[in-house]
């Protein structure tokens, strides 16, 4: 049994908000830390 | 870094991803994140900013609000002490079942193995005896908080710089070995596959507000003190979402470190997932399921099983730690008491407080006093929070200070969400717990034991942070 769409979707949907949200706030941490 | 630490616990991995399955699975996602971007971060920019405009400790920075407000800040103290008393028992049951793993010893039954474990008499009516392991174990968590606090901010710095991303290594390495293990996609499909019909109770909103304030280690003075610390340009509000997203994400990641290996056990033992219910949560997670699913790996099992707990007592420790973090700090800042003096004195009370859970009735009063806590307590402390700075003091001053350090700037509508939002979610979290206890006491235990494991500990405290607000320090004048 594999995973259904909408299964894929909340994982993109997590994932996105989550790790991408956090990467994009690390990013802009770092950058005004260099400034 | 600490911040961080303190928020990512024990909670993540074994609160987060069954609230997440019982609440619609995938579709929790979202009440899960309306809740973190409208309560959680907005409660944490609040704490931070608190804590760096005031640079004091929690009742400090309360009697700087107000005089007459000190009190709360010694309430928002003392609570993550009595918290601290029963997570470091938790904690020392994982560091025993850390040596346990190196000859898997719970064998093929956990669950009577965990019960033995614990002597455990089955009522907290009779205490039994002291699990000698569980009492090791004990010892040693105190002792580490100790020595880690001892000595102030500097050694906790270093301190979190390991145990801040080693679990979250170690969470990856058994989420990889989870996902390829056979069965496992069946159980991350019932943690993912949304019921969109559950958004429609109200009951799962509210379980994302919860949900958000217990993991973020709000209403506990911990994100005041640690802000107490930042530099005086420390970016707040980023700081904040940096934070509230760690957690958020350690927790997502856990719910597939934890479904994986639900997934194989199902296929393994020939279970359903819905039958194994509460086994997929809290103690009955850690050390009944997690350690049977452990023996049935065919390869590295004792491996899997050390690194399981190193990341849960890696996980744990921070968090123990910034709990006593808040009440020390108080006592060294209002009592000019030694940092070493205030830690141990709160060590020292922390571990024979403990003692209570380790014996063979603890593991019910352990249960008792977290649910009350947790549901009391803590939920009072937020509203009382965000009261008295919402209603009691000019919150634009402190919207005004955050923006000041931030890059990203907050606007009136943080001032909305914890004048009104914040307050009506945790008076409605309130008052659903109090109706549900009266209607049904808490897990059927005479009202004796409630009173004396749930309204006493809760009630003790507040009348404790009067008293600690009324001493006055030597040569203070009322």
């Amino acid at each position: 049994m594999g995973l259904s769409l909408s299964a894929i979707g909340m994982l993109i949907f997590g994932s996105v908000v989550l790790y991408g949200g956090l990467a994009y706030f690390l990013y802009r941490a770092l950058k005004s830390m260099k400034k | 870094m600490a911040a961080i630490g303190s928020a990512v616990g024990l909670g993540n991995v074994w609160r987060f991803p069954y609230v997440c399955y019982e609440s619609g699975g995938g579709a929790f996602l979202i009440p899960y994140f309306v809740a973190l971007f409208t309560a959680g971060i907005p409660l944490m920019i609040l704490e931070l900013s608190v804590g760096h405009w005031a640079r004091s400790s929690p009742p400090e920075a309360f009697k700087k609000i107000g005089k007459k407000w000190e009190w709360a800040g010694w309430w928002t103290v003392l609570v993550p002490f009595i918290v601290a008393s029963y997570y470091v028992v938790v904690m020392a049951w994982c560091f025993s079942y850390m040596i346990y793993s190196l000859d898997l010893r719970w064998g093929s039954n956990a669950e009577i193995f965990f019960k033995s474990f614990l002597g455990d008499t089955g009522s907290p009516l009779t205490l039994g005896g002291i699990s000698i392991p569980a009492l090791l174990g004990l010892v040693v968590i105190w002792l580490l908080i100790f020595l880690i606090l001892y000595k102030g901010v500097g050694r906790i710095g270093k301190v979190v710089a390991i145990t801040v991303p080693l679990p979250t290594i170690l969470l990856i390495i058994l989420t990889i070995r989870g996902l390829t293990l056979p069965g496992a996609i069946e159980g991350i499909s019932y943690y993912l596959t949304p019921n969109f019909s559950r958004l429609l109770d109200v009951n799962v909103w509210l379980a994302a507000y919860a949900q958000v304030f217990f993991s973020l280690s709000l209403a506990q003075g911990i994100m005041i003190t640690y802000a107490s610390f930042l530099k005086k340009k420390s970016d707040i509000t980023n700081n904040a979402i940096i934070i509230s997203l760690a957690d958020a994400g350690t927790s997502f990641l856990a719910g597939f470190t934890v479904f994986s290996v639900v997934g194989y056990l199902s296929m393994s033992q020939g279970i359903s997932i819905t039958d194994l219910g509460t086994r997929i949560a809290g103690p009955n997670l850690t050390f009944i399921t997690y350690p049977t699913a452990i023996s049935l790996l065919p390869v590295a099992a004792t491996f899997f099983g050390m690194i399981f707990y190193i990341a849960l007592l890696t996980f744990g420790i921070d968090s123990a730690f910034s709990m006593i973090e808040p009440i020390s700090s108080s006592l060294h800042g209002k009592w000019k008491m030694s940092k070493a003096k205030a830690t141990a004195i709160m060590c020292t009370l922390g571990f024979f407080a403990s003692l209570i859970f380790v014996t063979g009735g603890g593991l019910h009063w352990l249960d008792i006093v977290d649910h009350f806590v947790a549901n009391f307590g803590l939920v009072m402390i937020g509203l009382v929070e965000a009261l008295i700075l919402g209603w009691m003091y000019k919150l634009s001053k402190l919207r005004e200070h955050a923006n000041k350090t931030s890059e990203v700037s907050i606007g009136r509508w943080w001032d909305f969400l914890i004048k009104f939002v914040i307050p009506i979610i945790l008076f409605l979290l309130l008052a659903i717990a109090i109706v549900n206890n009266i209607t049904d006491p808490y897990l059927g235990y005479p009202w004796w034991v409630i009173v004396l494991g749930g309204i006493l500990p809760c009630l003790v405290i507040f009348l404790l942070s009067f008293v600690l607000m009324k001493i006055k320090r030597r040569g203070e004048v009322a």
